[in-house]
């Protein structure tokens, strides 16, 4: 390998990683296109190598969170069975598919999160401290920012998991951790706090990725010397993420981000 | 309430799990990361030209390599990505672990049912492989 290309997925990882950790996305989401379009990795591999990173960074902040006691450990867990399933099905498909077909879902794929995020910063703020006391999986954690200890009950499990099989095949099949997805829905629909909601999704996102990432590795789609630099540096810029972010807060950059999103899914459309 | 806000604040038996897990995902990725900047150091520093390999070796291949004396810079970029790929796998394990030692017997079956379709998967993926 030579130098050039190395530091290329290295520093790519790096920002991949950042711009992921900052928007709440993960690194996959830019991770992908990054490999893919301006690597010229055929997709099977790009999403192989975004699925080993998103089991890095989401171990890596899990640690911090479960020691916090953020993560709803037992509502992370039974969820865990439906995001499998689902990432189990995703993986299996990617591999039946074309990569060009593979690049089109991923196109589809970033031009929902777009919506998502716009859909994010106008409906989700509203509704924080809207927790409920008689659901199950009680759980309570101490919010860094204000100093409280939140308590909450867990509402409409089943409904949940439902999103959650379809989360997992997302992450299995686009090689993303699916937490644009399963936040809201813990959010909104089961009532859990947002800081709670992140923390328990970002907790699942290791397992859910593992169960795919073996798939993409016994089809050979992993590439040490691809993988490496690409994860180590992803690793490295979820931290500056997370460190650039308890400075910086604003809706402007998300507006920027949504905008790069569609840009990169047109491209990634018409590759 | 000032009860049940003291049980969250200590760290009693309750969150014993909270912390192992904890310790098995630190231990995990560091670990990973080390091995794979090994690799990518004895990659630049041995300036190998062997071509990149084509296939995904099997997991106890890796093993059989990185405890031996010709362990190379692939050998242990694939240690550090297999042992990355397995770090959930061991936060389950722990899991189960966990709630046992907790008796939620309810808790024990629900992580043992993940750990299960894991490994299932894992080794039906290596024998697909092979």
């Amino acid at each position: 390998m030579s130098l050039s290309s190395f530091l290329l997925l290295f520093f790519g990882g790096i920002v991949t990683g950042t711009f992921g950790a900052m928007l709440g996305l993960g690194g996959g989401v830019f991770l992908v296109p990054f490999l893919a379009l301006a690597f010229g990795l055929p997709m099977h591999q790009a999403i192989a190598t975004s699925i080993v990173a998103v089991i890095a960074t989401s171990s890596a902040g899990a640690a911090m969170n479960v020691e916090r006691r953020v993560v709803n450990l037992r509502f992370g867990m039974l969820l865990e069975i439906a995001t499998v399933c689902g990432a189990i099905l995703g993986g299996v498909t990617a591999n039946l598919l074309s990569g060009p077909t593979l690049a089109r879902i991923f196109a589809v794929l970033l031009l929902s999160v777009a919506f998502m995020m716009i859909w994010r910063t106008r409906r989700l703020k509203s509704e924080d401290g809207a927790t409920s006391q008689n659901g199950t999986f009680p759980s309570s954690f101490r919010d860094e920012a204000t100093g409280t200890v939140v308590s909450y009950t867990v509402r409409r499990v089943p409904l949940v998991m439902l999103v959650s099989i379809v989360a997992g095949n997302i992450s299995g099949l686009l090689g993303i951790g699916g937490g644009i997805f399963k936040v809201p829905a813990m959010h909104m629909i089961s009532g859990v706090p947002m800081k709670a909601a992140a923390a328990t999704s970002n907790f699942m996102i290791g397992v859910t990725a593992a169960a795919s990432a073996f798939i993409y590795f016994a089809h050979g789609h992993l590439n040490p010397f691809i993988a490496s630099p690409a994860v180590l540096g992803v690793l490295g810029g979820s931290f500056l993420g997370i460190s650039i972010n308890r400075r910086i807060k604003g809706t402007a950059l998300t507006w920027a981000f949504v905008v790069v999103l569609l840009l990169v899914s047109v491209k990634m459309f018409w590759r | 309430m000032t009860l049940e806000m003291k049980s969250t604040e200590s760290p009693g038996p309750q969150h014993v799990i909270n912390r192992w897990i904890s310790h098995v995902l630190r231990f995990g990725v560091w670990s990973s990361a080390a091995l794979m900047v090994a690799g990518l150091l004895v990659h630049w520093l041995s300036r190998t030209v062997a071509p990149a390999p084509t296939e995904n070796p099997a997991p106890g291949e890796v093993l059989r390599r990185l405890f031996s004396t010709s362990v190379d810079d692939v050998t242990l970029m694939y240690a550090g990505l297999l042992l990355l790929m397995l770090t959930p796998v061991l936060r389950v394990l722990t899991s189960v672990v966990g709630f046992s030692v907790e008796r939620d017997r309810r808790f024990v079956v629900v992580s043992l049912v993940v750990l299960v379709m894991l490994l299932a998967e894992f080794f039906f993926s290596l024998h697909l492989a092979a």
